[in-house]
């Protein structure tokens, strides 16, 4: 047991100073959370804008007070900017078939004497619907613009009866950080697919594994060792995460060490993934593009950018199949709801089984390989 | 040199790299099967295919807590039973313990309905429905709003009464025009022209560098064939693996998740083509510069992230400000995007999209012209 124990710090070491030794897999490493992260502010900052000034057409064809009250408002809406004009539908709908502008709003003759009327009234909206959220933004301007406008002709259609008020339990403030849990979690398994190629893949390629393996050192004390590194450096990237996580305000109600175990656990189930992965696949690269491959779905599919309880049947069955939703679960149950250990038990258990199984898998199919 | 002995070096290149494809059968399935499938699969997974009606909160457990017990409240909970945005509301929690069951996974939300509902209603005055949220679910809180704002519109407090939006929330009809077409065909365009440059770059790029670690590359550049039929040999062979994971991708969509895209099959597959030729383009000045591999991968990842953040993948170009705003309106390959989503999703004919088409056209004359003169002057400096 002294043995193992000792082979494993030398093999971990020895993973960490060939890392520090190559400049460009040390950058990586930290490059990656960095530009996840400046997608995520990208991503944000546009869905936060002040105004976005999308461009929209106007045929004003009852030409009423009321009527130029509804221009006005669409005029003061921060989200589209009424560029142009036309004196007939034909006209302001071919702006948007022509892709000139995002939406057109026809106003129907006789729109403000049904409206003064007490009688049903209504607008014409087209939009180019394959521009999919500025669509979505001019409706919602649209529709705010008519909904001021009743409270403006009338005071007794006020605004909608039944207003509905969400209130998340943790008591945060709606923000746009949902995404920061499920960015660790890809993070991580980012990194440690990463390290796989480094560990294994990499070594083969320059011949030095199999003399590894000659070693009096034993396979499992390699693969121990390997995936020491990778917690340690794992710990590093989750640190930074954390720090990031800080400046940009998101606070961690959870216990911390809850945040490191479960990364630590995802990182290990994604080595564990790899060395199977790497007992057939020799070529670093392909392995580096196999990881790609699978990690874009995996965006999608294990809980990074939407909770898999809102796919669809199928996608919610590929879910419950992968032991990284559990993690990302865990994730984000610490991370906002500041759960403890026992409310995520369950997802410990599935990770720590899942790598148990292909840890020897991978231990026996690479001695086979030798 | 005759144009027949440049078309035979093209068909040699072209035979050399299906030879070399053919020995590895690893990078045929992932070039082939796994990234068209994952991805399409992963997104069809997601989103359910486009001709089933998919609501994420319709099976989800959710409590309804009527503090009212009147006929309005008990109206509006048949309401969104029938809704089929609502399939399980869970009846039976108080709002503490409603509360305090969120976050153990048993109820997702819970709708509470406060007292004085009917009262209210009745009076014409403002009524607030308070829905509480599991916000460790991303994206669980603006789903369950719009399903309930969507049903309110179909509400009446009492049998007699027309719906509320008939009433007065809204006198306006917004009459809505435009194509419709599901989340589906949305997410499709992203994935096929993720899984085109994904895998077309690495093919190029990456295969050139390899090429370049083995030696190989330098021999093929001394050898008599023309640097020319190098890059068309090349790019023919690539434009035959793109042809095959047009129709991974779309057989797949159309079959197993019933896509209909408002475009026929061989406008798709132009499109297809023209972001391929794009990114062969950029894969060969990248390879041009002589870097190697694990480099290649590197910008690769760099690309499909910058295509996400940047070319309409996510957001629309017109939402970006500032430096994004500009980096979108100079990639080249958002045009491409663009087109195909007005192919696909709207059905604008391909040849009347006149101004992003030319900047792809030019995008890819610029990078086959980069590309030529830097392997050029390689070759040159191999020579002497």
């Amino acid at each position: 047991m002294n043995r193992f124990a000792r082979d494993t710090t030398t093999v971990t070491v020895k993973e960490l100073k060939q890392l520090l030794r190559d400049p460009l897999s040390l950058a990586l490493t930290i490059m990656f959370p960095i530009l996840l992260i400046q997608l995520f502010v990208v991503i944000v900052t546009a869905f936060s804008a002040p105004s976005y000034n999308i461009a929209v057409v106007v045929s004003d064809l009852d030409g009423s007070s009321t009527s130029k009250s509804l221009v006005d408002k669409l005029t003061s809406s921060r989200l589209i900017k009424v560029t142009q004009f036309f004196q007939t539908e034909e006209q302001a709908l071919h702006a948007v078939e022509s892709g000139a502008a995002t939406g057109a709003v026809i106003i129907p003759k006789g729109f403000g004497d049904a409206l003064l009327g007490n009688r049903p009234a209504f607008v014409i909206l087209q939009t180019d619907n394959s521009k999919i959220t500025s669509s979505t933004l001019v409706q919602s301007a649209v529709s705010s613009s008519t909904q001021s406008l009743l409270e403006l002709v009338s005071a007794r259609l006020g605004a909608a009866p039944v207003e509905v008020i969400l209130r998340p339990i943790s008591g945060r403030p709606p923000t746009g950080d949902t995404f920061l849990p499920g960015m660790l979690g890809m993070i991580t398994i980012l990194g440690a697919f990463d390290d796989i190629v480094n560990a294994i893949t990499r070594e083969r390629e320059r011949g030095t594994f199999p003399r590894l393996v000659l070693t009096p050192t034993s396979i499992l004390s390699i693969y121990s060792g390997k995936i020491s590194a990778t917690v340690v450096l794992n710990a590093a990237r989750t640190t930074l995460m954390l720090v990031i996580f800080m400046l940009t305000g998101l606070v961690v109600r959870g216990n911390v060490l809850l945040v490191y175990l479960t990364t630590t656990l995802i990182a290990v189930f994604t080595m564990s993934l790899g060395l199977l992965l790497s007992t057939k696949i020799h070529s670093s690269s392909t392995l580096t593009i196999l990881e790609i491959t699978i990690t874009f779905p995996l965006f999608q599919l294990a809980g990074a950018v939407q909770a898999p309880e809102l796919l669809a049947s199928g996608g919610r069955a590929i879910a419950a199949m992968l032991p990284w939703t559990y993690g990302n679960d865990a994730l984000r149950r610490v991370i906002y709801l500041g759960v403890g250990f026992d409310a995520i038990a369950l997802d410990f258990v599935v990770l720590l089984l899942s790598s148990l199984v292909l840890l020897p898998v991978a231990t026996l199919l690479s001695k086979r390989t030798m | 040199m005759s144009t027949r002995t440049f078309l035979s070096d093209v068909l040699a290149v072209m035979t050399n790299e299906f030879r070399l494809l053919r020995r590895n059968r690893t990078a045929i399935i992932i070039s082939l099967v796994i990234l068209p499938i994952f991805f399409t699969g992963s997104l069809g997974g997601a989103s359910g295919g486009t001709g089933q009606r998919f609501t994420p909160t319709a099976h989800l457990a959710i409590a309804y807590v009527d503090n009212d017990l009147t006929i309005a409240s008990r109206r509006l909970l048949d309401t969104l039973s029938s809704s089929g945005d609502f399939n399980n509301l869970v009846q039976g929690y108080s709002e503490e313990s409603a509360i305090e069951t969120l976050g153990t996974k048993k109820i997702y939300a819970a709708i509470i309905v406060p007292k004085g509902f009917e009262d209210n209603l009745a009076k014409n005055q403002q009524v607030s429905l308070v829905v509480y949220e599991d916000d460790s679910i991303n994206g669980l809180g603006s789903q369950v709003v719009s399903s309930l704002q969507t049903s309110l519109r179909n509400f009446s407090p009492r049998a007699e009464t027309g719906p509320l939006l008939a009433k007065g929330s809204s006198q306006v009809e917004i009459i809505q025009k435009g194509t419709k077409f599901s989340s589906f065909n949305i997410g499709l365009t992203i994935i096929l022209a993720l899984v085109i440059v994904f895998a077309t770059f690495y093919e190029v790029a990456g295969g050139m560098s390899r090429e370049s670690e083995e030696g190989t590359y330098a021999r093929l550049l001394m050898s008599p064939i023309s640097l020319g039929a190098v890059i068309l040999g090349k790019t023919t062979y690539d434009l035959a693996l793109n042809i095959i994971r047009t129709f991974m991708v779309f057989g797949l969509a159309f079959y197993a998740y019933g896509a209909r895209p408002s475009t026929d099959f061989g406008t798709i597959l132009a499109v297809s083509l023209l972001i391929a030729l794009l990114t062969m383009g950029f894969g060969f000045v990248i390879s041009a510069i002589g870097i190697g591999v694990r480099a290649v991968i590197i910008i690769e990842f760099f690309l499909v992230l910058f295509l996400f953040a940047f070319s309409g993948f996510i957001i629309d170009r017109e939402l970006l400000r500032g430096i994004s705003s500009t980096i979108s309106y100079l990639l080249p390959w958002a045009y491409g995007i663009e087109i195909l989503k007005r192919t696909i999703l709207i059905g604008q004919p391909l040849l009347t999209q006149t101004s992003p088409l030319g900047f792809i056209v030019a995008s890819i004359a610029v990078f086959y012209g980069t590309a030529y003169v830097l392997l050029k002057l390689s070759r040159e400096r191999l020579v002497t």
